[in-house]
């Protein structure tokens, strides 16, 4: 059986599917990157579950990593995460207009009309109301992140919380906590301060016009599901797998673009390290990564002369 | 007596009267020094100079200044206050002057650039700190051009980059930005290519309540490109102007538009990311 490899390499988590030639979903996996996007991808592949009888005639990769991650696998395809979100997204819904993404450290909109991506924005220099701030934010009031939407749903007062910024949406929590909110009211703020942020921050400007999709990490985050929708005043779709938009955008793309090339199914044995140095070859002290697969340099990146 | 050299940092007023000051010196009996392209020592020396609110183009003019400090006899600072009404400057550019008098311990070549005062009057007065007669002065000025832009005509698609010149010309803040959008299938324009005086009118007509002239200029450029397919707009974080123009505008025009704020110049990965995108839907549409 034919099948298509697509890996969405974050900075948080790391996501992969295999879809066959029906644009279907055969197997899919969701991992933390935990800060070395070749380690993840290597136990993402182990979990994936590649049997004997699948013929990987494509292999796509996408989100921050990847670049390197494209190079290791020697993907037919490295794309952004924009346009590969939009493309797995359209494919299921030909006629979303509205895609609302929050992951680990980005956040962004993408505007679709006639099924063609017509505007974007991301989150510009903080993270804040991002997952890895909710993460943080239930490490401190000792709550399971999973847990957070279920928490959230009980409240009917939210605590109100600035939505600014994250600094501030802390230290906003802090007095709250003490002046002795309930750990549901508190929760079910940040969810929405979460909401708040990302429309005051990414929308801004822009159209939500219906359908709307709401995908990335958080939208399994059941609290700021249902914060988007009310305040929205709309109706906001989740998809089960709307944390794998990003990984089957590519692996359909890796399908279109397709050669006669059949990967082998020992990917893993390939021994890929890269190395950290700094060049002196002049005062723009230039930080390069040196990349070896099987103990060959392929690449060397960062420099900004041109030189490697 | 030797000649005295002075010093002409690479960065914010350079980018807009370099023209000038090279010609009207190369008319007195002055060598000119500049400093080095921006690179990331240059960039380090500004940051030990800088303060927290300083855009990133002012922490690179501070670092213009500490490369250039030992190697001049004079450095060149104008303070630029305003061009007329209505053709306000950002207050770097005024404080620049006292910004460096007040950090560095080094002699200053200072004029004035104001509505309020006659430009010729305040060169005659520097002229007086560096031992040059009026006279001379005076020769010099009327013989020095003010070189004008204007576009190159084009027929292919444009992409239009809006952006102050010290950001977009700057080697290692924009450089490396054009660099990426080189590889793409499209004629790039910048926004400072076109006659200012025509950008300036169009400027107004996008936003008449404006009131600085350089980012006046650079939106009036939007007005001006033709076959326009997309449009860049770029700053250096936080600069405050670009923060309210550019946000202003965005939500005025119906082409694809990319709004980037640089701050670390190191992380260029989250810019290539948006850049691969916008050109994504540059190309689609």
């Amino acid at each position: 059986m034919n099948c298509y490899l697509g890996i969405d390499i974050g900075s948080i988590s790391t996501k992969g599917v295999i879809v066959n030639d029906q644009d279907e979903i055969i197997s899919s996996c969701y991992i933390s990157t935990e800060g070395s996007p070749i380690e993840a991808t290597k136990r993402l592949l182990n979990k994936l579950e590649i049997k004997d009888d699948y013929i990987i005639k494509g292999i796509g990769t996408t989100g921050s990593a990847r670049k390197i991650i494209g190079l290791m696998l020697d993907a037919n395809v490295v794309k952004n995460e924009i346009t590969a979100h939009a493309i797995g997204t359209i494919h299921l819904y030909p006629n979303i207009k509205t895609i609302l993404e929050i992951g680990g450290q980005d956040s962004k909109i993408i505007i679709i009309r006639n099924g063609i991506v017509t505007d974007y924005a991301m989150n510009t220099l903080c993270a804040a109301g991002t997952g890895s701030f909710l993460s943080s934010q239930a490490k401190r009031l000792d709550i399971n992140v999973e847990d957070f939407g279920n928490i959230a749903l009980k409240s009917k007062t939210p605590a109100k919380i600035a939505a600014r910024c994250t600094v501030f949406a802390e230290s906003d929590l802090v007095h709250k906590a003490q002046i002795g909110y309930s750990k549901e009211d508190i929760v079910a703020g940040l969810c929405k301060s979460v909401v708040l942020n990302y429309l005051n921050n990414v929308c801004k400007g822009k159209k939500l016009e219906e359908p709307i999709i709401f995908q990335g990490g958080v939208s399994k985050n059941k609290g700021v599901h249902k914060y988007f929708e009310e305040i929205l005043g709309k109706e906001v779709i989740v998809h089960p797998n709307g944390h794998l938009m990003g990984a089957y955008g590519i692996a359909l793309l890796a399908k279109k673009n397709k050669s006669n090339k059949e990967y082998s199914h020992k990917l893993l044995d390939i021994k890929f390290i890269t190395l950290g140095t700094e060049c002196h070859g002049c005062s723009n002290n230039c930080e390069l990564i040196k990349i070896y697969k099987d103990n060959e340099l392929v690449d060397t990146w960062g420099s900004k002369c041109g030189k490697f | 007596m030797s000649r005295i050299t002075i010093g002409i940092p690479k960065a914010l007023p350079y980018y807009y009267l370099n023209d000038f000051w090279e010609s009207f010196f190369s008319n007195l009996d002055v060598d000119l020094v500049y400093s080095c392209d921006t690179n990331n020592e240059i960039i380090e020396r500004g940051e030990r100079y800088a303060n927290d609110e300083m855009c990133l183009s002012l922490k690179v003019y501070l670092g213009h200044i500490d490369y250039l400090k030992d190697k001049c006899d004079y450095l060149l600072i104008p303070r630029i206050e305003d061009y007329g009404n209505r053709n306000q400057m950002c207050t770097n550019f005024l404080a620049l002057y006292d910004l460096v008098n007040n950090l560095f311990d080094v002699h200053i070549l200072n004029y004035n650039i104001s509505s309020k005062e006659d430009e010729l009057k305040s060169l005659i007065k520097m002229g007086e700190e560096i031992d040059i007669s009026e006279e001379d002065i005076k020769k010099a000025y009327k013989k020095s051009i003010k070189l004008k832009t204007d576009s190159k005509k084009s027929d292919q698609d444009n992409l239009l980059i809006v952006a102050h010149p010290y950001v977009v010309y700057d080697e290692s803040i924009g450089k490396p930005i054009i660099n990426m959008l080189n590889k793409y299938p499209y004629n790039i324009i910048y926004s400072d290519c076109f006659d200012a005086e025509k950008c300036n009118i169009n400027g107004s007509i996008l936003s008449p309540n404006l009131y600085w002239k350089y980012p006046k200029e650079n939106i009036g450029s939007i007005l001006m490109t033709p076959n326009l397919k997309g449009i860049i707009f770029l700053s250096s974080f936080p600069c405050a102007l670009d923060s309210l123009v550019n946000e202003y505008i965005i939500r005025k025009i119906d082409k694809p538009y990319l709004n980037i704020i640089i701050d670390n110049i190191d992380s260029l990965t989250g810019i290539e990311t948006r850049i691969e995108s916008f050109m994504d839907i540059v190309t689609q549409n």
